[in-house]
């Protein structure tokens, strides 16, 4: 399939509105994620496209056609639930070749398509159980088999992990991805979880209230946030925020002021900084550490500054500094991002001169 | 497989035809079915407001029926082309209005209250018959709403407060012979009262409460008692065991967690058995009349029995009148709360 | 303090309990038990027995050598039973079961507020006094040309009048009741449907699945412990009931089931004749299959979500 495009598409249940005048093109084979907090509308976008949900106004296209009317089943599209969704009436293989059922496929045709699905994601041992018989990461198996078994024009997944332990959730991980390059099928991957989306998916669209807010690759979404709710919600652990406002060549944030440059209309502003980016010097910004969280390998600091608090990360597996200890916070002024408060944009031109 | 974008377009208008195709069919065939159910009720109605003595208004029905058929179906129609709750209901206000119109016009110079004065006149199956009836004891049909409102509500009262401890204790306590409690009760759900008529008609001549409103109050109490029992068990069930004991963890004893924190969980649930209960109490007709010899009291149902078996035939009129009368308070209940009804399940014995 | 904890767990077993117990003691569990005794006496009129002897079930039985079971049903009691299967096996299927289902299945299918109007007004029998039914009932099937019946067979078809009186006497009881009976089965059945999860029926209409598709392999699959449940337990519900048959038919001996021949031979209203031994030697009859019904019933709940354990153990 060459293209799958949202154009304008709102989808309303009364009040709420679910999904809000959404934008948006899919290239063939391409793998993008669908990341936002939970509630944000992500599901409902997926079953816009699986034709399970009408949209209440714009147009869902396949190759420049508008399929708004076209029944599920005439779409061609594969979907993997949350919560799996298996027949439970009916054995492994039964779910298996139930959408073969309505497909005109042979029987001898559909039980070699099982069988050939059934070894690509690894569930040759389980045909004949029921679905109460099998463990979740099992469930998801074969929940992912009966997706792919009509080899569909577009997968859908809806937070397929989420109902994973730990360890399970990263092989599931590598192998959804093995999967979906072998079959070259475009996959749309909807999660809450960043990790999973940066990890799995080429592009990754951010959503938030019903609207999209970034469609990027992790990294850009990453370095460049267009607005401060993307910036906030990618990266563990969160941005620093802190609120200020331009006065003239001067940043005003806290009992402090640091020198900008550029050109800008918004007054105020909130500025950006990852705590990775963060360092200790013998210069820079005097602060005192409030606050210590061992995290594994590395230790998040908190510690306020005139501008304001301002989290950490250093690598070292034993705290180096103690509470209350006076530090000189370092950065690249490069790396600060500023937004507009209001509108929460990214503002391009301007730029810090020093942070200290 | 490609498809072009004429054959999306193809499968787009075929898709299109099936849903229009099968929405017509599941209306038309619930429509059809319907109507037996439906034109019965609204011919009472309509004979309670038009009859005059001796006779039926079945023109009155048929033009009646003339206007609200076509009202209903351009009702259904609006609905489904506009999506705003406000254009619906300014849709719906119109044809209101059409109807009201439309009903004055056709059948406004037929309808009439006089079926209606039973309620203000005690005497009138006396002076409809010219003599006295049932033996002279017929009462105003207040006396035997008061009764009939007495029966349903006390009935009532005692089956949902028993129904609604019994089923909390047997939701959230451990005690010796639970299990056998719970498959009794499981066993005496199947015998309904009706099965028992006689036996229990010996109870209560035994108890000595025959010819007294007591007698149906009591077996009304008993009737689905075991099945609400179970509905509350399952109402109890479903509310989370953290919440009762985090009450009992900031020192409320178990009685005051359960009127505190438990009650007010199951509220639903209390209406609905309430709401089912009421209604069968207000129309209990077997043994309100098993449990009396003679007529020494009166409820709405035999009143009505009574009424239509008496004057039918004179005066069809009034006996739909008191039809009407009768039935009001039950569906007018049974519309308001017609959302905590549908909440009911087969409480814990599902499978 | 254990002493104390008992007497405590003693109160609260008598408040929670104790009322349930008196009045299913007292209204339920004893007329069962004097049914058992009255059935073997000669208690008539005058509620006075006098010798114990099993004449009731010799008005019910007579012997007969020439038979397989060595006796045989006598006339009266016979035609009750027969029009008892009769009215049970024909509401039970068409209405209860069938309809129920076809109305649970149509009305989920529609957007709620249509699905659950046409649901509303199935109900409207059911949730109407009985003696206004059963008069809505009379007055529909009036033999003469003012019977709604009549009306729309006259004026629409062309045709009648006709009189299901003494045509067709089981039919009118059959779809009185099962008007009622469709209503019940259409309850418990959209209740079920409505708990299968809708991410299941996405699925399968992902997949490919049409209505009909969906109707038998998702839906149906989980009407099956409601389905069987509506068919014992409505069964035994159909066989007891006489209400509307006495209200709509009267004492007529075309619709005489054995509940109303129980009741008219006792303390049906201005005929009931106080053969109160005899109507208990049927209620009898009635009893024991009610009790191969709750042993059904008992194998087809689920014992261990009934019987589930509290997890509080204070009193
Ligand atoms: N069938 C529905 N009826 C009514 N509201 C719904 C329905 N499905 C989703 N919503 C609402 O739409 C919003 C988006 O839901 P959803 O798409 O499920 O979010 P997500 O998948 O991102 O968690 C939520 O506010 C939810 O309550
Ligand atoms: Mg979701």
């Amino acid at each position: 399939m060459a293209s799958i495009e949202l154009r304008h598409v709102s989808k309303h249940w009364g009040p709420t509105i679910a999904v809000d005048r959404m934008n948006l093109t899919l290239e063939d084979g391409e793998f993008v994620a669908i990341l936002g907090p939970s509630g944000c509308g992500k599901s409902t976008t997926l079953f816009l496209l699986a034709g399970i949900y009408a949209p209440t106004e714009g147009d869902i296209c396949f190759e420049g056609a508008r399929i708004n009317d076209v029944e599920p089943r005439d779409r061609n599209v594969g979907i993997v639930f949350q919560s799996y969704a298996l027949y439970p009436n009916m054995t492994v293989l039964k779910n298996l070749l139930f959408p073969l059922r309505f497909k005109n496929t042979s029987n001898e045709d559909a039980h070699a398509r099982a069988m050939e699905i059934a070894e690509l994601v690894q569930i040759e041992d389980l045909l004949e159980r029921e679905p109460s018989q099998l463990s979740g990461g099992q469930q998801q198996r074969v929940a992912l088999a009966r997706a792919l078994i009509k080899k569909p024009n577009l997968l859908l997944l809806d937070e397929p992990l989420s109902n994973l332990d730990a360890t399970l959730r990263l092989t599931m991980r590598s192998e959804i991805k093995r999967i979906q390059r072998e079959l070259a099928v475009t996959t749309i991957l909807v999660t809450h979880d960043q990790v999973e989306a940066t990890t799995m998916a080429d592009r990754i669209i951010c959503m938030k209230d019903g609207q999209i807010e970034q469609v990027d690759t992790a990294e850009n979404l990453y370095r460049r946030p267009d607005r401060i709710f993307v910036a906030s919600f990618v990266g563990s652990p969160p941005i620093n925020l802190v609120q200020g406002r331009i006065d003239k060549t001067m940043l005003v944030a806290g009992q402090r002021r640091l020198p900008v440059s550029g050109n800008t209309v918004s007054t105020n502003v909130t500025i950006g900084l990852r705590p990775e980016l963060i360092s200790t010097g013998e210069q820079g910004l005097p602060a005192s550490i409030v606050n210590i969280e061992p995290m594994g390998r590395e230790i998040l600091y908190a510690a306020q500054s005139e501008i304001g608090l301002l989290r950490f990360l250093e690598a070292t597996p034993q705290p180096r500094l103690a509470l209350e200890e006076h530090v000189h916070l370092k950065a690249d002024p490069g790396d600060v991002l500023f937004f507009d408060t209001g509108s929460g944009q990214r503002i391009e031109g301007v730029r810090l001169d020093a942070f200290s | 497989m490609a498809l072009t974008q004429r054959d999306w377009n193809v499968l787009a208008r075929r898709s299109r035809n099936i849903r229009h195709v099968q929405m017509g069919l599941l209306v038309g065939f619930l429509t059809i079915v319907s109507i037996p159910v439906v034109l019965p009720f609204f011919w009472v109605f309509v004979i309670s407001f038009s009859a005059r003595t001796g006779g039926v208004e079945s023109a009155v029905l048929w033009r009646a029926c003339g206007v609200l058929v076509p009202a209903v179906v351009a009702y259904v129609v609006v609905h489904l082309t506009f999506d705003s709750i406000r254009k619906r209901l300014f849709g719906a206000a119109v044809l209101i209005l059409l109807v009201m119109i439309g009903l004055i016009v056709t059948v406004g110079k037929d309808l009439h209250l006089h079926n209606y004065r039973f309620l203000a006149n005690a005497n009138l199956i006396e002076d409809l018959r010219g003599a006295a009836t049932a033996g002279g004891q017929f009462p105003w049909v207040w006396e035997a709403f008061v009764n009939s409102l007495l029966v349903a509500a006390s009935s009532t009262l005692f089956k949902v407060s028993i129904a609604t401890v019994c089923g909390y204790y047997l939701s959230r306590f451990a005690f010796y012979g639970r299990s056998a409690f719970l498959q009794t009760l499981l066993i005496l759900e199947v015998f309904h009262p009706w099965m028992l008529t006689i036996p229990i008609f010996l109870v209560i001549y035994w108890i000595g409460l025959l010819n007294n409103l007591a007698g149906p109050i009591l077996v009304l109490t008993v009737i689905d008692l075991p099945f609400f029992i179970f509905i509350m068990k399952g109402f109890f069930d479903a509310v989370p065991w953290d919440i009762e004991m985090s009450a009992m963890t900031d020192g409320a004893s178990r009685r005051q967690a359960f009127r505190h924190v438990v009650l007010p969980q199951v509220w639903a649930g209390i209406i609905a058995i309430s709401v089912l209960g009421f209604i069968r109490g207000w129309e209990e007709y077997v043994f309100v009349t098993a449990l009396r010899t003679g007529n020494s009291y009166w409820v709405m149902s035999t009143y009505l029995y009574y009424v239509a078996d008496d004057v039918m035939g004179v005066d069809y009129g009034v006996v739909a009148a008191v039809s009407v009368f009768y039935m009001a308070p039950s569906l007018l209940l049974y519309m308001f709360l017609q959302r905590n009804l549908t909440q009911l399940t087969l409480g814990g014995i599902k499978g | 303090m254990m002493h104390k904890q008992r007497q405590r767990q003693a109160v609260n077993a008598l408040i929670f309990l104790g009322p349930a117990c008196i009045f299913l003691l007292v209204l339920l569990v004893a007329p069962i038990i004097v049914d058992l005794v009255v059935a073997f006496t000669d208690m008539a009129q005058t509620v006075r027995v006098s010798e114990f002897s099993n004449e009731q079930f010799r008005k019910i039985i007579r012997p007969n050598e020439d038979t397989w079971l060595g006796f045989e049903l006598r006339g009266s009691f016979y035609r009750a039973l027969a029009k008892t299967a009769i009215f049970v096996v024909f509401t039970l299927t068409i209405f209860n079961v069938t309809f129920g289902l076809l109305l649970a299945l149509t009305t989920t299918a529609l957007p709620d507020w249509l699905g659950g109007t046409f649901r509303a007004i199935w109900l409207l029998p059911r949730m109407s006094p009985s003696v206004v039914y059963a008069l809505l009932w009379i007055w529909v099937i009036d033999p003469t040309e003012r019977g709604l019946l009549n009306q729309v067979l006259i004026n629409v078809f062309g045709f009648g009048p006709i009189n299901l009186f003494i045509d067709h006497p089981m039919a009118i009881i059959v779809v009185a009741n099962g008007f009622i009976g469709a209503s019940i089965g259409m309850l418990i059945l959209t209740s079920a449907i409505r708990s299968i999860p809708q991410h299941l029926f996405f699925a399968a209409r992902a997949d490919g699945a049409g209505p009909l598709s969906i109707v038998r392999h998702i839906i149906l699959p989980t009407l099956r412990w409601p389905l069987s449940y509506i068919t014992v337990f409505q069964s035994l519900a159909l066989m007891v009931s006489f209400e509307y048959i006495f209200l709509i038919m009267g004492p007529a001996r075309s619709t005489m089931t054995m509940a109303m021949l129980a009741y008219t031979k006792t303390l049906a209203p201005q005929i009931g004749s106080g053969q109160y031994a005899y109507g208990a030697a049927i209620t009898l009859i009635l009893i024991i299959i009610g009790v191969i019904v709750a042993l059904l019933l008992y194998r087809l709940t689920n014992m261990k979500r009934l019987l589930a354990k509290p997890r509080i153990e204070v009193h």
